[in-house]
């Protein structure tokens, strides 16, 4: 990965495979998407509506951010583990641990007072 | 490796070969960059320049550096010259003292601060005084890069000043730079030296931008005054000089006119520059991370205090880290010197009363 490509962007992709909905299932079939790529979405957000062989559900966002991409058409029927929404999200981590300081504007509660006329 | 094994020679003495010779850097100009691509761009010209410069560490060969300053490097000049080691600190000093004593310029980077306890005893026994050891046979050229201090809110020892130690060994010499034009310059000529340097790059100025000028690079031993002012003067290096500019511009609101030194070279001490500078303001405050006792904020008081004593308005104040190990985490926040605690060591000089 290039310098360019790893530092100018600030963004990261991360991707949320499907989970498994119940116990032991393995897959699930697409019924609507509640969000289209490029939308930002809100944690907890719902994102698309799933069946399942034991029920029909909706699908809470696991986090914020902007949809990339999605993985499955209306009707298309997705394994568990397998890619179903890609997040754009801010990198602000520094390096492998840490985050990225921020500079923001200098906040204050100590004022100063001299008495410099001796100077 | 036939590259290596071709040019080492039994001493240190050896110049580079003729038929080594490479790029020759031409870097004209100025340019905006952040402090890692600085760095970064520094050492690109140092390997270019001297066929003896090695880079050394962990990750910073293929994956670049955690910090992204050794990118790309290993791919320009070769995992002959850029080479990842093992995961020990002890190993990276230790192979990087006899590369120079084999004549080479190793450049080693130690990953996180904190990761350079395991190799104190390859940098106090060995490094810095082979020179001293061998009366001049064996000098060490060698710049070790450390990502240094905090402010990137990280786990446990990824997060210290080391100045506290290393200032007070002998035989070794220690810079900080503070912004990306002092990053590219002062590597540059630390990679020059025949002496072991200790470079503390100041991990959270890593991604602010700034301009460096490649035709000028200014003075490059000793202190510089980053802002000039009259009523008093804030001491400071590395990651601290620019929280220090935030305050002296917080200070003016109030009418009082701050001078921010950056001290750069933590050893030597810069004593010529903080007289010039105290003399002129009569006070001054000395600012840095590293807890206060035996920290590097009382050489700088003391030096402060021989040459300007009779002229100093109050005692030199201290604003530091505390005598504890360096949190981690948001916790930091409260463990650094902060800009009210700066303001409040101001305060504290300029109401001092003698007698």
């Amino acid at each position: 990965m290039g310098f360019n490509e790893y530092w100018s962007t600030n963004v990261a992709e991360l991707s949320f495979p499907l989970p498994d909905l119940g116990e032991g299932l393995i897959e699930a079939t697409v019924l609507e998407w509640l969000v289209a790529v490029g939308d930002q979405v809100e944690r907890n957000q719902p994102l698309v509506e799933v069946e399942t062989t034991k029920s029909s559900l909706e699908l809470p966002s696991p986090q914020a951010g902007k949809v990339l991409r999605v993985n499955g058409e209306p009707g298309e029927t997705i394994n568990v583990g397998d890619e179903l929404i890609v997040f754009e999200v801010a990198d602000d981590s520094a390096g492998i641990v840490g985050t990225v300081p921020q500079d923001t504007a200098p906040k204050r509660r100590v004022r100063l007072s001299a008495n410099l006329d001796e100077d | 490796m036939s590259n290596l094994s071709a040019t080492i020679e039994p001493t240190g003495h050896a110049a580079p070969a003729s038929e080594d010779a490479m790029d020759t850097v031409t870097r004209t100009g100025s340019e905006t960059l952040s402090m890692n691509k600085a760095i970064n761009a520094a050492l690109a010209d140092v390997l270019a320049e001297n066929p003896r410069a090695l880079v050394l560490g962990e990750d910073v060969g293929q994956l670049g550096g955690v910090f992204r300053i050794t990118d790309g490097l290993q791919k320009r000049f070769g995992a002959e010259r850029v080479f990842d080691t093992p995961l020990a600190e002890s190993g990276i000093l230790g192979m990087s003292v006899g590369l120079a004593m084999a004549g080479y310029h190793p450049i080693p980077e130690v990953q996180f601060d904190g990761f350079t306890y395991p190799a104190i005893n390859q940098i106090v026994t060995q490094m810095a005084r082979m020179n001293f050891r061998t009366r001049g046979a064996l000098p060490m050229p060698i710049t070790l890069r450390i990502p240094s201090f905090g402010g990137i809110q990280s786990p446990e020892l990824h997060s210290e000043s080391l100045e506290y130690i290393f200032a007070h060994v002998a035989g070794l010499k220690v810079v900080s730079p503070s912004s990306p034009h002092q990053a590219y310059h002062l590597m540059r000529h630390a990679a020059t030296r025949p002496d072991p340097v200790v470079f503390m790059e100041p991990k959270s100025r890593y991604w602010q931008k700034d301009t460096v000028d490649f035709d000028d690079p200014g003075t490059l031993e000793g202190s510089v005054v980053v802002r000039p002012g009259r009523h008093l003067t804030l001491v400071a290096w590395g990651g601290m000089v620019a929280r220090c500019l935030q305050v002296a511009e917080l200070a003016a609101e109030d009418g009082i006119d701050v001078e921010v030194l950056d001290l750069r070279w933590l050893k030597p001490i810069d004593a010529a520059g903080l007289a010039a500078s105290v003399s002129k303001t009569r006070r001054a405050v000395v600012v840095h991370e590293a807890p206060r006792s035996a920290g590097l904020g009382a050489e700088v008081a003391q030096t402060i205090t021989e040459a300007c004593f009779g002229t100093l308005k109050a005692p030199v104040e201290r604003v530091t880290g505390f005598d504890v190990p360096f949190p981690s985490g948001s916790l930091e926040a409260e463990y650094l010197p902060n800009i009210d605690r700066i303001l409040y060591g101001i305060q504290r000089v300029l109401e001092y009363q003698r007698g």
